[in-house]
Formats: structure tokens, C-alpha cells, sequence
């Protein structure tokens, strides 16, 4: 799979890690007993400090989504299902899009007013 | 900036062993003062960037920690020794790459050069000095003087991480490379904290270029440590606050630990050293509404830093 890690972004990298692992479980690309890199192999794949890989790691695990299997390496945990971090993600999305309304002097309501007008317009182009 | 909120300094009592620990460390030339009484301290295992602009004093500190250049106060320890009385032993344990990449004898071949440090350094480990150079297509056969400027750090590379020093210290690593051979050095630094889970000390004013291995930061200014943390408390720490408040509202008096503020019509932005949940409710309690507080990438925390007024 491939870690999109963008040092221009203000998120920690060790966030932007576990963030990419959430992200990879929703879309399907990683599954439960899915082996994650090495945290060698990542590291040297994206130049990091190996501890920032091995920080998220430990995250992930504390957070129930991989666990460690010795001498093996890292796996993707069995609960750590897509619907579960689905709603996660669903959660973090809204999150950053109300701070990001707020930002702009604009309220909930107005936002969810505009994502339904947008997505309306979009059906509608498409349906054409 | 306010002398009531100082510049961070959260490795005041570090936990864990430091790999370098400098104490009122002192270097004049003439009546210049290169180092001001410098209180460094890098912890064993992690990746300390020393930032600074041009002309900060970094190299002389790294020079210091070799025992190439004599400080005139203060002490210094490398893995507890002193590098003036112990210098052999501390450079057993340290891998030097200088700033400059001029070799010496531009008439010396790579392999020759390797030779040279096999000889010297009793860890030398021959196999893995192949490999690397297979790795980074240096040719034994190539003549020093005929390198160019990425081929040459290459080289000093080869030769600093073909022991697997505890300790290395980078003056400016990626100063004048392409981005390939950036990216290269990146990957080699990074295999080398996997294999040795050692010490690296970089002093850059390149900050966004080694951004990815750095996890504590010190700030040098005129000879100064005007700050030195965990990236971590950095990250926490040190945020921009966007708030905007009625006609004339200029903010809340005295706030604490403001590096920077700027105003766009009814908007002030302050990028604040301080406790967020504090910081936010001193501006809204003046009258503000907060509509942002968001993180500073590590490159604009530096430069943040370093332009803070005294």
C-alpha cells in the first residue's frame, strides 16, 4: 500500500501514519491479519525517523487496530473492522469540515444546507 | 516578545541518557562571540536538528564537540567524555561529516580513502562499506578531485556510516544537493537509526529538508539557544490563533508568549507560545471570537522562532 506523508501538512507525521492506516482499512485496501510494513521498511521507504514509525505502531496498537504478532511483525487487528472506522473517519471528516466552516464565519446549519445543495447539483450533473 | 512567557526550553531536566550535553558554553573570536554559554543537550537515540541561519554558531559547536576548535568556557561531554581530554575516545564513538566537501588530497581515489578510515577505525565494517557504496554508485577507481558535490557527500557518508558511529554530528548534510541525491542521503540516515537506533545531530538551516527524521529541535540565534524541545511539545505549543471582535477590538492586553501578531481589517492573528485552552480563552474573554487555532509545520515554527524578538 502506499503512505501519502506530507511534511507541509501541520498533523504530526505519527498522525498522518495512523491516519493512512484508517484510511486504507475503509477503502478495503488493508484487512483484518493484513501485515503491515516493517517499521524499518517504511522508514526507509518514506525517509523518516524510524521511532515516528514506531510511534504510530504503538498508537495503532494502544488504539486496538493492529497488534503485534513477536518475531513476525505487525498485523491489522480482527476488530478492527471498516464500519467501525468508517464512522471514525465520518466523524473526523465532519469535524474538520465545521472547523474549517467556523473559520469562514459560517454556521453547522449553513454548512449542511450547502453539502446537501452540492450534492444535489452533483446528482444532477451526473444524471444528465 | 514578552520577557513574562521565555522561549521554550523543555529539556531543561531531560529524561534519559544525552548523547551531547554542553554546559555555559563559551567561544569568542576576538571580540565576536561565536557560542554565548550554550546549555545543548541531545538525548541518546533521537534525531536533534540544531537550526539556525547562516553565521548562528552551529558549525562551531559541532567543531567543539570533534576537539577542532578550543572553547574559551563551559563544558562539554560527548557520551559523558570530554572531547578536549578524551578526544580519541570521542571520536571512536562520532561520526563527523563537515560542512565543507572539498577533500583534502583531490589526488586520492574513493577506495583509497576508505582504506584510510578501515585503518583507522577498528569498528569499520568492510561489507557494509561496499554495499553502501554499490548502493550509491561511488566507484573505488574515482578520483576525489574529480567528484562532484553530491558524489563527494557521498563519499563522506560512506566513510562516516561504514562504522556505525553511537554518535553522528551533519554540518548542513543537504546543503547543495540535487533531490536525488537528498532523497538518498534521507534513506541512508533513516537505515542508519533502524541498524544502530543511534544519536544524529544535524545543524541545518535547511529545516524542511531533514524535516522527516527530526524529532527534538534547537534554535540557534547570534550564539544564542533561543530554544531547545521535543517536536512533540513544539507541535503542542507553539500555535497560530486567528481571531476576529467588534470595531476597534485590538485583543486581550498582555497575552502572554506572543512571538508574532498581525492584523488584516478586523481580523488579528498571534502566533503564540502557551497552553491553547489558556490562549483561547484570554482572546475570547477580550471580546474576540476564535475562529482558528491550527499547528505550525516544523519549517515555520523554526523560522517563527528565530524571528521573535528579544
Amino acid at each position: 500500500m502506499h503512505f501519502a506523508i506530507d511534511t507541509a501538512d501541520a498533523r504530526p507525521i505519527y498522525v498522518q501514519i495512523m491516519d493512512e492506516v484508517r484510511r486504507a482499512l475503509v477503502m478495503g485496501a488493508l484487512r483484518p491479519e493484513d501485515p503491515l510494513p516493517s517499521v524499518r521498511q517504511l522508514a526507509a521507504d518514506l525517509r523518516l525517523n524510524p521511532n515516528t514509525v514506531a510511534q504510530a505502531y504503538r498508537e495503532l496498537e494502544r488504539d486496538g487496530i493492529v497488534y503485534v504478532r513477536r518475531g513476525q511483525g505487525t498485523f491489522i487487528a480482527d476488530r478492527a473492522t471498516p464500519d467501525a472506522e468508517r464512522a471514525a473517519l465520518i466523524a473526523e471528516v465532519a469535524r474538520r469540515a465545521l472547523v474549517d466552516a467556523h473559520r469562514h464565519g459560517l454556521s453547522a446549519d449553513d454548512l449542511i444546507q450547502a453539502i446537501r445543495d452540492a450534492a444535489a447539483a452533483d446528482a444532477k450533473t451526473a444524471a444528465e | 516578545m514578552t520577557h513574562a512567557a521565555p522561549l521554550p526550553h523543555s529539556i531543561a531536566s531531560p529524561t534519559g541518557d544525552l548523547a551531547v550535553a554542553t554546559e555555559g558554553l563559551v567561544k569568542r573570536y576576538g571580540k565576536d562571540t561565536a557560542l554565548g554559554g550554550i546549555n545543548l543537550a541531545a538525548p541518546e537515540g533521537g534525531v536533534y536538528l540544531l537550526a539556525g541561519e547562516n553565521g548562528a554558531g552551529k558549525s562551531t559547536l559541532l567543531r567543539i564537540l570533534m576537539n577542532l576548535v578550543r572553547p574559551d568556557g563551559g563544558s562539554t561531554r560527548v557520551f559523558g567524555l570530554d572531547p578536549q581530554r578524551q578526544g580519541p575516545q570521542v571520536r571512536a564513538e562520532v561520526g563527523y561529516i563537515p560542512e565543507t566537501h572539498q577533500p583534502a588530497y583531490r589526488w586520492m581515489t574513493v577506495g583509497r580513502l576508505l582504506d584510510h578510515h578501515a585503518a583507522y577505525y577498528p569498528a569499520w565494517d568492510q561489507p557494509h562499506a561496499d554495499r553502501l557504496c554499490r548502493q550509491l554508485s561511488l566507484r573505488p577507481d574515482a578520483k576525489l578531485g574529480s567528484l562532484s558535490k553530491g558524489q563527494a557527500r557521498r563519499a563522506q557518508l560512506v566513510c562516516a556510516l561504514a562504522r556505525r558511529p553511537r554518535l553522528l554530528l551533519l554540518d548542513e548534510p543537504t546543503d547543495g544537493l540535487d533531490p536525488v541525491a537528498r532523497d538518498e542521503v534521507l534513506g541512508l540516515l533513516s537505515d542508519h537509526l533502524a541498524d544502530t537506533g543511534g544519536t544524529i545531530l544535524i545543524s541545518t538551516h535547511l529545516i524542511y529538508e531533514v524535516d522527516r527524521l527530526a524529532d527534538h529541535i534547537g534554535v540557534l540565534r547570534g550564539g544564542a539557544l533561543l530554544a531547545q524541545l521535543p517536536r512533540e511539545d513544539l507541535h503542542r505549543r507553539l500555535k497560530l490563533y486567528r481571531a476576529d471582535g467588534p470595531e476597534g477590538w485590538v485583543g486581550p492586553a498582555n497575552l502572554q508568549g506572543v512571538i508574532k501578531r498581525a492584523a488584516l481589517g478586523r481580523e488579528i492573528r498571534w502566533t503564540v507560545w502557551g497552553e491553547e485552552a489558556e490562549v483561547a480563552t484570554r482572546i475570547a474573554d477580550s471580546g474576540g471570537v476564535v475562529r482558528d487555532v491550527a499547528s505550525l509545520t516544523l519549517d515555520d515554527a523554526v523560522v517563527a522562532l528565530m524571528r521573535a524578538k528579544d
